[in-house]
């Protein structure tokens, strides 16, 4: 698979995100008119950032965190989707996902498009889910541009479709380098640190269970956990 | 989804690197109404060096190429390179600046990884001069998709908040 592959990478997410598509006639990589794609994908991602950086006083995280308790705030369609995901996993998996981090488990609901804040220590950071989803929003761009194959890949949140098939890489924090993990096709890929030390993987068909997913083996610390097979994952610790 | 895992763990890799854009590619991605570029070097005085300092920005260098992108007489924004050495990794990137000072994006042209010593070895680092997207490395020679904790683009972020304040210098100063 090495010839015929155009990539690009721009710093969004606080990371390097990088887009790789299929070529079909190779060649110079702004002639070969996958301008528009590359783009899309770029953008789509830029927009989840927009919505939901916690740095970002203007996006719904935000805006979330300068409510008073009991006020609601309406946000963007993407934001309202993660926080759906994100309640059903802590639902299901008894709470030790929690993009509260502790702060207030309980302190948020999502209705609808309107995030209520319903305690005023709740700190909220999508970083363990918003990523993952990132990279889903940039895969649709890139098949809506009409992309065979191809990848995104968000600082090691992972996702190949189509005719993309790629080498697994995991980093070596200690002595610098990478080490050869696995191949993966039409399928997401994600990898957390432990704080003591080690990490887990998961692979899943979407980049946000995949990404959300480690959280949960994280803090299980078991590979068999049931919702990782709930969402057709699979999960490592190494 | 299909995973094929590795059947033993290797040695590390000792580095591997992608290029993504040439400087020249990614200045007419920025500027595709641009009919032509012209090569222009900011030459930062002392004075001006400590006034960005009292900005709170080291500009590092007082010499910085630029490209201006031209139609015609107007000139319709800038494009600056650099690169940032992380702990791992030597980025380098483009930044593209419209004419009235907003940064229109940054497309990062090449990515180099290694052992963390090495990066700060000057020889490990010639060895990629003058790697451009002409000569691809390419995926599955050299490797692009690691999973590992998140990298960070903090310095990517500092040097394009560095480009934006000596550009902006710059033009208060007619040296564009």
């Amino acid at each position: 698979m090495s010839a015929g592959w155009q990539r690009r990478a721009r710093p969004l997410l606080g990371t390097l995100v990088e887009v790789g598509v299929a070529a079909p006639g190779g060649g110079d990589a702004i002639a070969s008119g996958l301008c528009a794609a590359f783009g899309a994908a770029f953008a789509a991602v830029a927009e989840v950032q927009a919505c939901m950086s916690r740095f970002d006083p203007a996006s719904d995280v935000g805006r979330f965190h300068a409510l008073p308790a009991g006020q609601g705030c309406s946000v963007r369609p993407a934001t309202a989707s993660v926080l759906r995901a994100a309640a059903a996993l802590q639902r299901e998996s008894g709470g030790l996902f929690d993009i509260t981090q502790g702060s207030a488990p309980a302190g948020w609901r999502i209705e609808g498009r309107t995030w209520w804040r319903l305690d005023a220590a709740a700190r909220v950071d999508l970083g363990g889910i918003a990523k993952g989803y990132a990279v889903d929003r940039a895969v649709i761009a890139l098949r809506r541009h009409g992309c065979a194959g191809g990848w995104v890949n968000a600082g090691g949140d992972l996702r190949a479709f189509g005719s993309a098939e790629l080498p697994l890489q995991l980093r070596d924090e200690v002595h610098g380098g990478v080490r050869r993990f696995g191949r993966l096709a039409d399928g997401a890929f994600a990898t957390s640190r432990l704080p003591g030390g080690g990490h887990v993987s998961v692979a899943a068909p979407r980049a946000l269970w995949a990404d959300a997913l480690t959280k949960v083996l994280a803090f299980s610390g078991d590979p068999g956990h049931p919702l990782l097979a709930r969402h057709g994952a699979q999960g490592f610790l190494h | 989804m299909r995973l094929v895992l590795a059947v033993a763990t290797l040695a590390p890799a000792t580095a591997f690197a992608v290029d993504y854009l040439s400087a020249e590619q990614a200045a007419k991605l920025m500027f595709p109404d641009a009919e032509r570029f012209e090569a222009r070097q900011i030459e930062l005085d002392a004075a001006t060096l400590q006034k960005l300092d009292a900005q709170g920005v080291k500009a590092r260098s007082a010499r910085w190429p630029v490209l201006l992108a031209k139609a015609g007489n107007a000139t319709l924004g800038f494009v600056v390179t650099d690169e940032v050495i992380g702990k791992y990794e030597l980025i380098s990137y483009a930044v593209g600046i419209g004419g009235d000072g907003v940064v229109k994006s940054v497309e990062v042209l090449s990515y180099r990884e290694s052992h963390g010593h090495e990066i700060r070895l000057p020889a490990w680092r010639r060895q990629f001069a003058g790697k451009t997207a002409a000569s691809p490395l390419r995926l599955g020679d050299d490797i692009a998709n690691i999973s590992g904790a998140t990298l960070s683009c903090r310095h990517v972020t500092d040097g394009v908040r560095r480009i934006v304040a000596v550009v902006d210098m710059a033009r208060r100063g007619g040296l564009l």
